[in-house]
C-alpha cells in the first residue's frame, strides 16, 4: 500500500510542479511584465480578426505586432542565451525575425524572401541597440559604445550582413531554377558551386526538358494549317525558303515560343529551325520537313540538345484538275506523332 | 491543415553550398594575411589589426555581393547564359569568354581595393573622433595605446592606402593559387 501511496503522491507532486511551472510562465507576476504584452498581442489579433473595416482591422493588427515584438524582446533580454561560438543572442534572432516578418511580410505570403534575407541583419542591429545606451533601470542616456563593444558590434553586424547576402544568393539561384527550368533536367553533378538535393521519388534517369516539347507540340498544328491543302507552288516556295534564318517557319516558331514560354526567361534560349530534304531522288517532289526546337542555353555538354519532329510533304492532284497543270496541285502533309530528343548538336543546314 | 496560415514557401532543391563555402574559404585565407600586413606596416596592436582585417574584408565582400545583386538582373542573355553555365555545369560556353573574365577579375581587384580602403579610412576616422572626444573615460593603458595609435594614424594617412594595396594583392595572390589548385584538380579527374 505504501508503494501505491508513494507513487500517487509522487505523481501528484510531479503534476503539481508542472502546473505550477506553467502557471508561473503564463501568469504575469505583475501587471507590468512581458506576459501582459503577449496577451495584449493575442487579444489584438483576435479583435483584428473580427474587426470590420479594412483600416480599423489593420490598425489593430499593427498594434498586435508591436505588442508581440515588445513582449518577445522583453522576455528574451530577461534571460539572454547566446548562440554558441558567436556573440549573437537567440533572443535578438527571434525579435529580429518578428520585426522583419512584420516590416516586409506581404499580405498573402508572410514568409516572403525579403523578410527572410533581412532577418540576420535585423537581429544584429537589435543586438547593437542596447550598447548605445547607458543607465540604470530609471534613467537612460545615450553613449558611444566602448571600443571593445564597438568592435564586437561592427563584426557582428558585418557578418550578419554577409549571412543575409548568402541567403539572397540562395534566392537568386532559386529564381534561376524557376526561370530556366530546362537546366534542372540536365546533369548537375559537375557543378562545384551548387548542389542539388535529390528527392527520393525522383528517378535517376535523365529527364527531358518539357519546354522543348511544348514548342513543337504547339508549332506542328500551325505548320500543318500553313501547308495542308494549299497550292503546291506556294508550299514549294515556303519549303525552299525554310533553310534561311528569317524564314516563315522560324518566324512562326519565334511567335510560338514567345506566347507559350512567356512565363520563363529561358524563352530567349530556345529557337526553331527547319531542315528540308528530298526523300529519294526518283520523286523529287516528295520532301521531308524536319522541325527542330533547339536549346542554345547552358547545358552539361558542349553540344547541347534539340527536339525533332519530321513531316512528309508531297503534292497531290486534286479531283478538280484532271488536266494536271502544275499550278493546280495541292500539298499534303503528314507528321510524326512523337517528338524525338537528341543530346547532340543540331544537324547541319542542308 | 495549416492552410489558413499565409505561408507559401516552396524550397528549391538547388542549394548554393559551393558558393558559400568558397566565399568563406576566401575570407578565411584573406583575413590572416591582411591582418599580418596591417600589423607589420601600420603598427596596430594584434587585436585591432585582426579587427580591422575582419571588418574591411567583410565589408568589401558584402559590397561585392550587393553589386552582383544589382548587376545580375540586367545581364544580357548571352552573359547570363555563361554565368548559369558556370554555376550549374562548371564550364563556359564560348571560347572568347576568358579575355572578358580577365577584365572582370582586374575590375574586381580594384573594386575590392577601393572598398577596403574606404572602410579602413572610415573606421580609423570614427575611432579617432570618439577617442578625441572622450579621452578621460579611457583607462590609462588603453589611453596610452590609443594616443599612440592616433599619432601614428596622423602620420600614416597615405601609408594606409599602400598598406591596403599590398594586403589586397597578397590575399588575392593566395586566393588565385587556391583557385588554380582547384582547377588543376578538376582537370586531373
Amino acid at each position: 500500500m505504501d508503494i501505491i501511496k508513494d507513487f500517487l503522491s509522487g505523481t501528484f507532486k510531479f503534476i503539481q510542479d508542472i502546473l505550477g511551472g506553467i502557471q508561473k510562465l503564463l501568469w504575469p507576476p505583475q501587471s507590468y511584465s512581458w506576459q501582459t504584452l503577449i496577451y495584449l498581442s493575442v487579444f489584438s489579433w483576435l479583435m483584428s480578426y473580427w474587426a470590420a473595416g479594412f483600416f480599423v482591422k489593420n490598425i489593430i493588427a499593427f498594434c498586435g505586432w508591436l505588442f508581440l515584438i515588445a513582449g518577445t524582446a522583453w522576455y528574451t533580454t530577461d534571460n539572454p542565451v547566446v548562440i554558441p561560438g558567436t556573440s549573437m543572442p537567440v533572443g535578438a534572432l527571434i525579435t529580429g525575425g518578428l520585426i522583419s516578418l512584420f516590416a516586409f511580410g506581404g499580405e498573402k505570403n508572410l514568409l516572403n524572401p525579403v523578410s527572410f534575407v533581412l532577418w540576420p541583419t535585423m537581429s544584429a542591429l537589435i543586438t547593437a541597440i542596447p550598447e548605445f545606451f547607458q543607465g540604470t533601470g530609471t534613467t537612460v542616456n545615450p553613449q558611444i559604445p566602448k571600443p571593445e563593444a564597438r568592435q564586437k558590434i561592427i563584426v557582428l553586424i558585418l557578418s550578419s550582413m554577409l549571412v543575409s547576402c548568402w541567403l539572397q544568393v540562395y534566392f537568386v539561384v532559386d529564381n534561376w531554377a524557376k526561370q530556366y527550368p530546362s537546366i534542372l533536367t540536365d546533369n548537375l553533378n559537375n557543378s562545384v558551386l551548387v548542389k542539388k538535393i535529390a528527392l527520393p521519388e525522383e528517378p535517376t534517369i535523365r529527364k527531358i526538358p518539357k519546354n522543348g516539347i511544348t514548342i513543337l507540340d504547339k508549332l506542328v498544328p500551325i505548320i500543318i494549317t500553313q501547308i495542308d491543302d494549299q497550292p503546291w507552288s506556294k508550299v514549294e516556295r515556303l519549303l525552299k525558303n525554310a533553310r534561311t534564318k528569317d524564314s516563315q517557319i522560324a518566324k512562326l516558331g519565334r511567335r510560338v515560343i514567345e506566347t507559350e514560354l512567356a512565363a520563363y526567361k529561358e524563352r530567349d534560349l530556345w529557337r526553331v529551325e527547319a531542315r528540308v530534304e528530298s526523300i529519294n531522288p526518283k520523286s523529287p517532289d516528295v520532301y521531308r520537313l524536319s522541325l527542330l526546337s533547339i536549346w542554345s542555353g547552358p547545358s552539361s555538354k558542349k553540344e547541347g540538345y534539340y527536339f525533332k519532329r519530321s513531316c512528309q510533304v508531297e503534292p497531290v492532284a486534286s479531283a478538280s484538275n484532271i488536266i494536271g497543270r502544275e499550278d493546280r496541285r495541292k500539298a499534303e502533309i503528314e507528321c510524326e506523332s512523337e517528338n524525338s530528343f537528341f543530346a547532340d548538336s543540331p544537324p547541319p543546314q542542308g | 491543415m495549416l492552410d489558413f496560415i499565409p505561408f507559401d514557401f516552396d524550397f528549391s532543391p538547388i542549394l548554393p553550398l559551393g558558393i558559400i563555402l568558397f566565399d568563406l574559404l576566401f575570407l578565411i585565407v584573406a583575413i590572416p594575411i591582411e591582418a599580418y600586413i596591417l600589423k607589420a606596416r601600420l603598427k596596430f596592436d594584434p587585436r585591432s589589426s585582426v579587427f580591422y582585417a575582419i571588418s574591411i574584408n567583410l565589408f568589401s565582400n558584402v559590397a561585392g555581393w550587393l553589386v552582383f545583386f544589382f548587376i545580375e538582373p540586367s545581364l544580357s542573355t548571352a552573359n547570363k547564359s555563361e554565368v548559369l553555365n558556370y554555376v550549374f555545369f562548371n564550364r563556359f560556353q564560348s571560347e572568347g569568354i576568358y579575355s572578358l573574365l580577365f577584365l572582370i577579375a582586374f575590375f574586381i581587384f580594384f573594386a575590392t581595393f577601393f572598398f577596403k580602403t574606404l572602410s579602413l579610412q572610415s573606421l580609423l576616422f570614427l575611432w579617432n573622433k570618439s577617442e578625441k572626444k572622450k579621452p578621460e573615460q579611457e583607462v590609462p593603458l588603453s589611453q596610452r595605446r590609443s594616443s599612440r595609435r592616433y599619432n601614428l594614424n596622423k602620420i600614416q594617412q597615405t601609408n594606409v592606402v599602400t598598406s591596403v594595396l599590398i594586403a589586397n594583392s597578397l590575399s588575392y595572390t593566395a586566393i588565385t593559387i587556391i583557385i588554380a589548385i582547384c582547377f588543376s584538380w578538376q582537370l586531373i579527374n
